[in-house]
């Protein structure tokens, strides 16, 4: 009984890990800026072409492979860095305030351009590279083969969620998020530089994405069209969580990468449709996700 | 000294203030008295920036208020307590008068500093200052918002009817409590919305009536009202060179 369990929860987990890197960059940029980002899953797949281009090179000039691991983080700084401030400033403020059709037309604009950007840098042919995988080797598990690289996803999972929360209740600028978050005007009325929050909060979302993208790489590669799947997904579980929960992002990831793990364990042909299964009953019982609810909003 | 001049706001085409001409003297406190829906929380609004003029000009000394951002204000030493509190729910009491403090980079001494003027001011949001702001009553709110805009105001403070919605009993404390401000802190220019105008008798050094987004010419025979167009106002000449620190 053990032996078939522990196989089945530590997959669930790191499962519930890559889920969590696409769902959680999605649920803070909305709760911060009100905004629905439907291109976030481009940014995730960018996030995953770069470091997978990142450590083709490094294999490529035969250097130390154990840079590929640097290379994934920073592939994750580096999409953050230079379309984080662009895209938030140029195109998504424009949204503030507007009705969700108007911010929904405008990010699916956005996810559109940069869905052809990346067919016109990366092509349409996928990228598989399983360096950062292979370096770290497998542990075998009372019979069961295990890769080590998904206790990295799951470690990294929860250094995130440490990270974010540390950040929003313990520094300065968690702090000036949270009072964005509960109130616009009033922020602004001590003082508090909104667009500035807003332009960290949206880059913050796209490092999120994008680290997503690079740690997910190396285990599934990348190939045209994953930037639409993984904005479906990241909906699923910010919704299943209630939409600006990053606790319940969490929740969530663990909830659809049970679903999931346990579909493929049980009937792998449900593969596909069990996180949105799971979205289905949550909605029935709770229609404002786990968290979430229809006056309070907490980062 | 703030200066507002022929100042028009539109809420969604209706227009809310029509040609708003006044002027808010330092070290004087001057009550805007007005129904509801006269225009008081607008011209507030407007002040703070939270709202587009379509036109006219507010001034603080030489800096052009409308042409700013609204998060500048705080940076000018404009204070704001709206009236329904507006406080932060997940953050406690302190954490919501220091937020200020966090927006303006102030230093370490300096926020100490501002937090204990609060608190000498405001003895009962000691008490109460580990508590979740969601979790104070509706009177302690409005203390809590008197305290986080004490802790911006330098220049200028701006109070949306204090006493609305306070029992009788907490209505004479916050009384009291702005007389005491008047002394702890000579130096602030005090704009004070009421609908009633009776509890802020002793404090008015000057009343402005708005009626219908107008202000309405003052009563010469009150004696005590400004005059809002031209700083006229006798009394007040001697003071207008106003020591301001601005820090």
């Amino acid at each position: 009984m053990l032996n078939a369990i522990i196989p089945l929860l530590l997959d669930s987990l790191a499962s519930a890990a890559l889920i969590f890197f696409a769902a959680v960059g999605l649920t803070l940029v909305f709760s911060v800026l009100r905004v629905l980002n439907v291109a976030h899953g481009s940014l995730y797949s960018i996030g995953g072409y770069v470091a997978a281009s990142a450590c083709l090179f490094i294999a490529s000039r035969q250097m130390n492979p154990y840079l590929s691991f640097v290379a994934l983080l920073f592939s994750a700084v580096f999409v953050a860095a230079i379309f984080g401030p662009v895209v938030e400033r140029s195109l998504v403020r424009w949204t503030y305030g507007k009705s969700e059709a108007v911010q929904i037309l405008i990010t699916f604009g956005l996810f559109l351009m940069l869905e052809d950007l990346q067919r016109m840098i990366f092509g349409v042919q996928s990228y598989y590279e399983d360096t950062p995988m292979r370096l770290l080797g497998t542990t075998n598990l009372s019979g069961v083969v295990y890769l080590n690289y998904q206790i990295v996803l799951i470690v990294m999972a929860v250094a995130v969620v440490v990270g974010l929360r540390f950040l929003i209740r313990h520094t300065r600028t968690g702090r000036l998020m949270t009072a964005v978050v509960a109130d616009r005007e009033m922020a602004q009325a001590v003082g508090i530089d909104t667009n500035r929050i807003f332009m960290l909060a949206f880059s913050l979302g796209v490092f999120l994405a994008a680290l997503g993208g690079a740690l997910a790489t190396p285990t599934s590669g990348i190939a045209p069209g994953l930037g639409a799947d993984t904005m479906v997904l990241a909906f699923a579980v910010a919704a299943i969580g209630g939409l600006g929960q990053i606790e319940g992002a969490a929740v969530a990831s663990l909830i659809v990468g049970l679903a999931r793990v346990l579909a493929i364990y049980v009937a792998p042909e449900l593969d596909a449709v069990a996180p949105y299964a799971a979205m289905l009953v949550v909605l029935l019982i709770r229609p404002y996700g786990l968290f979430g609810s229809t006056s309070v909003r907490r980062v | 000294m703030l200066r507002l001049e022929k100042v028009s706001v539109s809420i969604e085409g209706v227009r809310v203030l029509r040609d708003v001409s006044c002027e808010l003297i330092d070290r004087k406190a001057t009550v805007l008295i007005g129904r509801n829906g006269a225009g008081k929380t607008t011209t507030l609004r407007a002040i703070m920036g939270l709202i587009g003029l379509d036109g006219g000009t507010i001034r603080l000394d030489d800096d052009e208020l409308d042409r700013l951002p609204a998060h500048r204000r705080a940076h000018l030493g404009i204070g704001y307590a709206p009236e329904d509190r507006r406080l932060i729910p997940d953050l406690s009491v302190e954490e919501n008068i220091r937020l200020p403090t966090l927006a303006l980079k102030l230093e370490k001494a300096e926020c100490r500093r501002r937090l204990d003027e609060v608190y000498t001011l405001l003895p009962e949001l000691h008490v109460m200052r580990a508590r979740p702001a969601g979790g104070v009553s509706g009177g302690q709110g409005k203390m809590v918002a008197l305290g986080r805009a004490l802790t911006v105001a330098r220049t200028v403070l701006l109070l949306d009817e204090p006493f609305q919605g306070l029992a009788p009993a907490l209505a004479l404390n916050y009384a009291r409590t702005l007389g005491e401000l008047r002394k702890h802190r000579p130096e602030l220019a005090l704009l004070i919305t009421e609908s009633t105008p009776a509890l802020l008798d002793r404090i008015a050094d000057c009343t402005l009536q708005i009626e219908r987004g107008e202000i309405i010419k003052p009563n010469e025979n009150e004696g005590k009202s400004c005059s809002c167009n031209s700083s006229a106002s006798r009394e007040t000449e001697p003071t207008m060179s106003g020591s301001r620190s601005m820090l």
